[in-house]
């Protein structure tokens, strides 16, 4: 039982740095990201390239870190100064392309068959390097979610031309986000090859992406307790289905997609009763007088 | 060369059935509707059903999934899509995914995820050096029909009008008596019946599982990107454009260019030149823009 807790607790850790990721681009800055498994995979694949060639861990890890927030910057290129349709197509096709090509292409990491990486023998040192890695995204999100620049970030949000007009240019503020977090996503995905031990791209398709995505937008997507919570509820449905099946009696594979359906079904509901998410953003007022 | 031909007929008309539904739905609504490609996939599942295990004939089965898959896009609409028209368009394309992820387990949940086939044994036959079979045949006919039937439909009739009307300016169109209503109700259906034409040919060519959207997305996106997206011929001949190009860079032995090996690009890559086109597509559109309103 307190493994199974320890285990929960570093998986949940893991998927709130993802979800905070997504809220510094999408809750801060309204940038649609239908690819956030992508920095996730990078990170992954980044630790499965180095195990798979004999790399030490750090290598792969500095790998991953490095070269997500480049995938960024390139992706985000075709993105910018265009709605945020194109920039939703561009960054699924991106994620996409980047699973194909690990699935296709055995040489990096084992294509289907995957890759095993070294696994954290210890799973409570598993869990304090997921909450540490937590704590400092936590910082870092609250810390630019606090600053002027947050509030930049969220006249971006509302209005990119009055962004502009008080002489912020928006894309540089699109690409430092994209960048950061970036970072952060990819740091979660080492972590979780190191914790699960296994890499393999059926690990990493669009649905991973949308998991994500309920999380956010279930639990409000501008507020960092929010996202936090929306992972909770979401991760604790994900790493109790094994159980769920056990005790039901049910096929796993049912239950797996009753689970996803069920995501598909809150984001839904979301969207119709309550658009703001379990916690909305409150107001920020300044009082000029008093600054 | 006529057979990368024949080939890019065939892939474009599977994807282009689809792909129209999609810059249709754009046009009129104004948002990229990811649920779209799981229309295909239930139509597809439903063709099976009715085909396999109510003994329907294949044809009359395709036609009733077909107005089922309608059936279940407009109730979406109602259901969904109706209720959230405020919305930012961005909210709109986050809520189609949660509906295509409910369709899918759906799927997933009631026929397993193992692949079926439907189990036919079509004709192969021959021009010149060029092979396939009468099935190849059929789903390039049917893809043509489809398309001269819709473009009939919204430029020779009067509900075509209205559609085109509310399309170009909602708010005007409404003024002037169209029922918006139960126009957009007609649009969602022309797009869950194509999606499932179109899932169901794709699904008789190689064969049915609920990954098959993973398959289909990209290359439907980029079709419908390449057309401009709200552009429903537009995504037709962008359907081809990306055919012609995907078959041609696997078709092509590029080995034999440089040495006596022969080499070509393996057709696990198709979906690189999709995102690839979607891509390079996206990086001219300012260009592109600027260029026809200067002129």
């Amino acid at each position: 039982m307190i493994d199974f807790a320890v285990f929960s607790i570093t998986i949940i850790a893991v998927w709130s740095v993802l979800a905070i990721s997504l809220h510094l681009q999408f809750g801060l800055t309204g940038l649609v990201n239908f690819g956030q498994v992508l920095p996730f995979a990078v990170g992954a694949y980044g630790t499965a390239f180095a195990a798979a060639h004999g790399l030490p861990a750090w290598a792969g890890a500095g790998i991953g870190v490095t070269l997500a927030p480049l995938l960024g910057l390139l992706v985000i290129l075709p993105a910018s100064r265009l709605a945020q349709d194109y920039w939703a197509l561009v960054t699924l096709g991106a994620g996409e392309i980047f699973r194909l090509t690990m699935l296709n292409v055995p040489v990096i990491a084992g294509g289907d068959e995957g890759t095993s990486v070294y696994r954290f023998q210890n799973a409570d040192l598993a869990m304090v390097l997921a909450l540490t890695l937590l704590l400092v995204t936590l910082l870092f999100a609250r810390r630019v979610g606090a600053s002027p620049l947050g509030r930049m970030l969220r006249v971006l949000r509302e209005d990119e031309v009055l962004a502009a007009t008080l002489g912020r240019n928006p894309f540089r503020l699109q690409r430092m986000v994209t960048a950061a977090s970036w970072v952060m996503a990819a740091a979660a995905g080492v972590l979780y090859a190191h914790v699960t031990g296994y890499i393999s791209p059926s690990s990493f398709t669009v649905l991973e992406t949308f998991v994500i995505w309920t999380a956010v937008v279930l639990g409000g997507p501008s507020t960092i307790t929010g996202v936090l919570l929306g992972t909770v509820i979401v991760q604790l449905t994900s790493v109790s289905t094994r159980f769920v099946a056990q005790w039901s009696g049910l096929p796993s594979d049912l239950v797996a997609n009753l689970r996803l359906g069920a995501y598909g079904l809150v984001l839904i509901l979301v969207f119709l009763y309550r658009p703001q998410g379990l916690i909305p953003e409150r107001k920020l007022r300044y009082d000029a007088d008093r600054l | 060369m006529l057979q990368i031909l024949i080939n890019t007929l065939i892939y474009s008309g599977e994807i282009g059935i689809i792909a129209v539904g999609v810059a249709l739905s754009y046009s009129v609504l104004r948002f990229a509707n990811f649920a779209h490609i799981q229309f295909a996939v239930v139509g597809a599942y439903l063709a099976f059903t009715l085909n396999q295990f109510l003994h329907c004939p294949l044809v009359l089965a395709v036609i009733l999934a077909a107005v089922l898959t309608g059936g279940i896009a407009v109730t979406v609409d109602a259901l969904v899509f109706s209720r959230l028209r405020d919305v930012t368009p961005e909210g709109k394309m986050i809520v189609s995914w949660g509906v295509a992820l409910l369709l899918r387990s759906t799927m997933g949940a009631i026929f397993g995820s193992s692949s079926r086939v439907f189990g036919l044994e079509p004709a192969s036959l021959q021009i010149g050096d060029a092979f396939f079979t009468s099935l190849d045949v059929v789903v390039v006919v049917v893809a043509i029909l489809a398309m001269i039937l819709l473009h009939f439909l919204l430029y020779s009739t009067r509900l075509g009008t209205a559609l085109r009307a509310l399309a170009s300016n909602a708010d005007l169109a409404a003024t002037r008596g169209i029922p918006a209503r139960r126009m957009v109700s007609l649009m969602w259906f022309i797009c869950g019946a194509y999606a499932a034409i179109g899932g169901s040919l794709f699904a008789l060519e190689s064969q049915l599982a609920p990954n098959m959207d993973l398959i289909i997305l990209l290359p439907v996106f980029a079709s419908v990107t390449l057309g401009g997206l709200s552009n429903v011929f537009g995504a037709a001949l962008g359907a081809l454009g990306l055919s012609l190009a995907q078959n041609l860079l696997i078709g092509v032995d590029f080995g034999s260019w440089f040495s006596a090996n022969s080499w070509s690009v393996p057709t696990q890559f198709r979906d690189f030149i999709a995102v690839g086109a979607m891509v390079i597509i996206l990086l001219l559109r300012p260009y592109l823009a600027r260029r026809r309103r200067a002129v």
